[in-house]
């Protein structure tokens, strides 16, 4: 509260706030407009949730900068908690991911379920090339793994100007994936209506991409954090949320390249895939 | 607590000992009795299994039931605040702690042996001597004799103001199927909308009717009769009034059945689904 | 409601937001435990209306009052989602869970007051979907369990559907995100000298719930987002036609769906466990079996979830192999019955209206927990399986004995969250009402169940009028009993005693007890110290000490 200027405890009682409610609001809003627009109606409701969706995430993200930046709220105590939080939150997404991969697994591999798919891909379906663009996409993720752990180094070294590039340069990195697997999509030989394969490609790997995105605004947030001077060598949360989201996005790719790409083209012995 | 806990495991004692619907098993018909408490009688090896399994475990959760509630009781009267005004602070008794966690052990490993016996016996027949096919629809079940030329026909329920005396509401179908007793009979089920179920209690019957999967079951009829059972998986607004319904006859009968419905179900023709569906209509 | 009258005293409470602004705003665990359990209590009067409605219907043989069968159907999904994810998962997590894990751990607040916060909004938004959908269009006649194809576009074409699954999105978001705040607060608020060990069991429960929570709801989040693209943008996880799986819906339904139950009981068993241990005035036998007997059971749900699958056809080793995993569950949970006898065994026991919902919770779980190892068996479960067994094997340990761990939870705590002590004697009244209807209402399902009646039905063969009769002579005794419980809520709000700080005597132990009644807004601003003592519900006998 801020009325207790003086606690004795670490912990860090926040004030009163709208956001949460207001973030209900367009949740409610992005359901209800969804399911109008996915039975025929007009996107509009949906577009005006998303819209109010971003502001009170924007309102809601911005008191917690303020909060960690006025240098008493978020002792060390509290950024332990943050970080479980996050490594929580993490695990939570891992699960998701995994309903899509147990989607993937029971159409394919006949050991798991006897009444899969025996040959994969199904029949009529021209795969992607697993070593074509997937491969480069993957060489791009694992580099920007490799950046955003540089990225750490220099936030912990307290080296503003090498923090701002290599966080700048994973966020580069994250969005130059994006705009591949766009490309990717674009020229897939098969469309999402097409059966089992396409549903289980692109909802996976679509979920990816949207956690991508997400991992790579988060990144340029912390881009202009960095060159505001947010992150000090003890105090730089925020920073680490999304080096390890970011590492999450990554190694889901990896599975998703090993048993989608790769292993699930392996019966196809075709032309590159675009 | 104690006088009703009691008079619970009396009846469901009871029931164990009589074997309850068994007494009522004279001609044989499998379908729900009054007031009944237990299983319907069996008329089929895996349901006769089933049974004695059934009385094992009657008798096991019904002890460990007892002892729990026995034992709760003791502990009201004996220790409640007037008579034992001081408690103890005992928190701690390895020994007794090591008892309840291997008593349990021991007991369900009792339960297993019988339990996995059951489930492989009731997988798969060991011979089968024919084949019955069954699909279900949304609301009504089509069966098919894939060793009698495919025989198809439906099996439409009866409307309440249709029934004639003796047949159950809600269990009588048009035309039941049919099959011979004392013979394996191998069964595939299947749906061709949403998920089914093909259930007939007394003979041990119960397998999903799923779209794109062809279950196996199995049945053995002992006696010739007649099987009521319903669509045991929610399927739509008509889910309740998707009865099955089994005749069961002696091999000679069956053969003959066997002549007679070939004639009738390919005398119409076109696919027998549709003719079953104008049955209903008039 | 929880600050009404005698809140004001001490230096704790000073300034606290007013008017909508602290709940609607709120960032303090209590107002926010508050309104999760206002929300169960309306949730729980939709959700019984619902049920009794259902009773009204299966009192006697034929179609009664639903022409309609699919508005019946309709009626059976709502009612166990509304009790399920609206009633029980708000009022023990979000309800009790926000009350007392802060004050059983010493803990100023929760860690994320905030996101606190949006988890109560998301679920009360899913409460608004869900009971839209209701009444949109035809409704979702699926049952609780959604199987495709029936939850499919081609036979459920109105939107009532995608109102269920986004109401489902919703709620669990905020579970989830309530579940990463339970679990930091426990990791990371503990009060000095509280270690894990000596956290009370509710503690222990809720911390194994909110991993559940994490573990199981993303998966049925997964599922459903699979289920709306299959309706809406026509892809084929489901569906047959593309070469997509029925069955893969169920498995992924119930790897979430078994360990949900547990989400359910788990909590309960943690009050049981605070409750029996106060009114028996010894500390819990056995304590640290009790807490990995969680832990076990919360683990091994995970590796059962397909003894709902029996029918489905899966293969018989898969079906052998759920058989054994899902009796070894009996195991830890025996650990917990027995050693709740021996936590009485010896003690002084007071039996006030919590302790008899104890009691009454102990009675209706033996029984219930004895036919899930029935229907444990492959081998005998299909005879059982979609039969009025698995109902009342299911309100035995789900719906009754969860609901009386509710029960007494409030008793229990209501004189600490609002300052009013409820009446013993209605209370008692109520239980024995209550106690009463459930037997009588659930009980004779058994008998139904095992004579062949299928669930979710509207109508049934005329063989089994008399048991369902009796059952809804239950039903009726068991709305008295309802009724009253809101009666008795209004009536100690209205009349009800002042409430000291321990009403309990010196059986009650934890650290909520050391505050006055009603709990000022802000709590444990001063850290309180826990000496070593005796394990998990009796810290304080090591003696709490002021923070120097
Ligand atoms: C709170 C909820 C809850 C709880 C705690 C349980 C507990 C258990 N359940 Fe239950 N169950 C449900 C809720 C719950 N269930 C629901 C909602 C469904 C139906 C869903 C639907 O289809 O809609 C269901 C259905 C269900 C099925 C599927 C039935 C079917 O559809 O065919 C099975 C099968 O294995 C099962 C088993 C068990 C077992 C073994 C336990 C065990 O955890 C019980 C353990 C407890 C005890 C055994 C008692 C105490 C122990 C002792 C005193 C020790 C000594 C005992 C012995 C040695 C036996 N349950
Ligand atoms: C926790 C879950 C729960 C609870 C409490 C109940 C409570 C009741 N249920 Fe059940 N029920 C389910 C979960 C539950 N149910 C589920 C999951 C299904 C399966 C749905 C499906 O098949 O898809 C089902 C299905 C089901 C059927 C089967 C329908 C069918 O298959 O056709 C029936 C029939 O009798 C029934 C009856 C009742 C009755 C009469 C009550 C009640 O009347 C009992 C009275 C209890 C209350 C009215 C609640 C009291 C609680 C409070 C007052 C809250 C207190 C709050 C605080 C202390 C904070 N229910
Ligand atoms: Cu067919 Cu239920
Ligand atoms: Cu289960």
């Amino acid at each position: 509260m801020a009325t207790h200027t003086t606690k004795s405890h670490p912990f860090h009682m926040v004030d009163p706030s709208p956001w949460p409610i207001v973030a209900t609001i367009a949740a409610f809003t992005i359901a209800t407009g969804g399911i109008w627009f996915m039975h025929g109606g007009p996107p509009w409701i949906l577009i005006a949730g998303f819209a109010v969706l971003i502001v009170s995430f924007f309102g809601w993200w911005r008191d917690v900068v303020n909060e960690a930046q006025s240098g008493h709220n978020h002792t060390s105590v509290v950024q332990h908690g943050l970080r479980v939080g996050v490594l929580l939150f993490i695990a939570s997404e891992v699960m998701f991911f995994f309903a899509f991969f147990w989607a993937y697994f029971n159409a394919s591999v006949p050991l798991i379920n006897s009444a899969a798919h025996t040959t994969w891909p199904p029949e009529g379906i021209t795969p992607f090339h697993a070593w074509g663009l997937p491969f480069l996409n993957t060489l791009i993720l694992l580099t920007s793994g490799a950046t955003v752990t540089v990225a750490h180094h220099a936030v912990r070294l307290n080296d503003r100007e090498k923090m701002v590039f290599w966080i700048g340069a994973t966020a580069v990195l994250g969005f130059l994936f994006l705009g591949l697997q766009a490309f990717e999509y674009h020229h897939a030989a098969f469309g999402l209506t097409g059966g089992i394969y396409p549903s289980t490609f692109f909802l996976a790997t679509g979920f990816h991409g949207f956690h991508v995105f997400v991992g790579a605004a988060f990144l340029t947030v912390c881009f202009f954090r960095a060159r505001a001077g947010h992150f000090t060598p003890n105090q730089h949360v925020g920073f680490e949320a999304a080096a390890w989201y970011w590492h999450f996005v990554d190694v889901v790719w990896l599975f998703l390249f090993v048993c989608i790409y790769w292993w699930g083209s392996a019966g196809y012995h075709g032309p590159a895939g675009h | 607590m104690l006088k009703k806990l009691l008079a619970l495991a009396l009846v469901a004692a009871a029931a164990v000992v009589s074997g309850a619907g068994q007494l009522r098993a004279e001609p044989a018909n499998g379908e729900p009795t009054p007031w009944a408490i237990n299983l319907q009688p069996a008329f089929s090896p895996v349901m006769e299994k089933v049974h004695d399994f059934h009385n094992l475990l009657l008798v096991i959760i019904i002890s460990v039931t007892v002892l729990v509630l026995a034992i709760l009781a003791y502990v009201m009267v004996r220790f409640n605040a007037k008579r034992n005004p001081v408690p103890s602070r005992t928190s701690h008794n390895t020994l007794l702690e090591v008892v309840w966690t291997a008593v349990p052990i021991m007991i369900l490993v009792v339960i297993a042996i019988p339990s996995l016996r059951l489930l492989f016996f009731s997988a798969k027949p060991e011979n089968p001597e024919m084949t019955l096919k069954v699909t279900g629809h949304q609301w009504y079940w089509t069966y098919t004799y894939p060793d009698q030329e495919d025989m198809t026909f439906d099996s439409i329920p009866i409307a309440a103001d249709q029934l004639k005396p003796g047949q159950p509401r809600l269990l009588a179908v048009d035309n039941p199927v049919v099959l011979p007793v004392d013979t394996t009979v191998q069964v595939l089920v299947t749906a061709d909308d949403v998920i089914h179920d093909w259930a007939v209690p007394s003979l041990g019957l119960k397998k999903d009717a799923t779209p794109g999967r062809i279950n196996e079951t199995w049945v053995r009829i002992e006696k010739p009769g007649t099987y009521y059972g319903m669509c045991s998986e929610l399927c739509g607004v008509n889910h309740y009034f998707m009865p099955i319904q089994i005749e069961a006859l002696s091999k000679e009968d069956y053969q003959a059945w066997v002549k007679q419905a070939k004639e009738q179900f390919a005398a119409k023709d076109g696919p027998a689904t549709s003719l079953a569906r104008a049955d209903r209509a008039d | 409601m929880a600050y009404a009258t005698t809140a004001g005293h001490g230096e704790h409470d000073d300034h606290h937001p007013t008017g909508w602004r602290r709940w609607i705003y709120s960032t303090n665990h209590k107002d926010i435990g508050t309104m999760y359990i206002i929300l169960s209590l309306v949730a729980a009067l939709i959700g019984g209306v619902m049920s009794w409605m259902i009773r009204l219907e299966l009192a006697e043989p034929g179609i009664q009052f639903f022409d309609n069968t699919q508005f019946y159907n309709v009626l059976v999904t709502a009612h166990g989602f509304l009790m399920v994810f609206f009633v029980v998962m708000p009022a023990m997590i979000g309800g009790f869970g926000n009350w007392f894990v802060p004050l059983m751990i010493g803990a100023p607040d929760m860690a994320f007051p905030r996101m606190n916060n949006i988890s109560f909004w998301l679920t009360a938004a899913g409460l608004t979907l869900l009971v839209s959908s209701a009444f949109v269009g035809e409704g979702p006649g699926t049952g609780w369990t959604v199987y495709p194809p029936l939850s499919s576009i081609a036979y459920h074409p109105g939107a009532a559907v995608d109102f269920g699954i986004l109401a489902l999105h919703l709620a669990g978001a905020g579970s989830i995100l309530g579940a990463i705040n339970l679990i930091v607060t426990v990791f990371n608020m503990r009060a000095p000298g509280m270690t894990l060990h000596r956290m009370p069991l509710f503690v222990w429960a809720i911390l194994v719930t909110a991993f559940l929570l994490l573990l199981a709801l993303p998966v049925l989040a997964g599922a459903l987002t699979m289920l709306l693209t299959d309706r809406n943008f026509g892809t084929s996880f489901y569906a047959v036609s593309g070469g997509g799986d029925p069955l893969l819906w169920q498995h992924l339904f119930w790897f979430f769906g078994h360990p949900e139950v547990y989400i359910i009981i788990l909590p309960a068993f943690g009050i049981i466990s605070q409750i029996i241990s106060t009114f028996s005035k010894k500390p819990v036998f056995g304590y640290l079996g009790m807490a990995y007997a969680m832990c076990a059971i919360g683990f091994v749900g995970f590796i059962v979830w397909a003894h709902h699958m029996y029918t489905s056809g899966i293969g018989t080793n898969a079906r052998a192999y759920f058989t054994v995993a899902t009796m070894i569950i009996a195991v830890p949970t025996g650990i917990k019955i027995f050693s709740w006898l021996a936590t009485m065994w010896g003690g002084s026991i007071d039996f006030k209206a919590p302790m008899m919902f104890a009691l009454g919770f102990l009675w209706l779980f033996v029984i219930g927990g004895v036919t899930g190892v029935v229907l444990a068996n492959a081998g005998i479960d299909f005879v059982m399986h979609d039969t009025y067994y698995v109902v009342a094997h299911f309100h035995y340990v789900m719906a009754i004995a969860a609901i009386f761990a509710m029960f007494g939870a409030y008793y229990y705590w209501i004189g600490k969250m609002s300052g009013r002590q409820y009446s013993e004697r209605l209370a008692q009244i109520q239980f024995w009402i209550f106690f009463i209807g459930v037997n009588v209402l659930f009980f004779p399902q058994h008998f139904l169940g095992l004579g062949g009646m299928p669930r979710r039905i509207p109508d049934y063969p005329d063989a089994f009028a008399g048991w369902n009769m009796v059952s809804s002579v239950g039903a009726a005794i068991t709305m008295v009993g309802t009724l009253m419980f809101y009666y008795i809520i209004w009536h100690t709000f209205r009349y009800g005693k002042t409430a000291e700080a321990n009403p309990w005597g010196e059986g009650a132990t934890t650290l909520e007890w050391t505050v006055p009644s009603p709990a000022p807004f802000h709590t444990h601003e001063e850290l309180p110290v826990i000496g070593a003592g005796d394990h998990g519900h009796g810290p304080l006998h090591g003696g709490v000490q002021p923070a120097e």
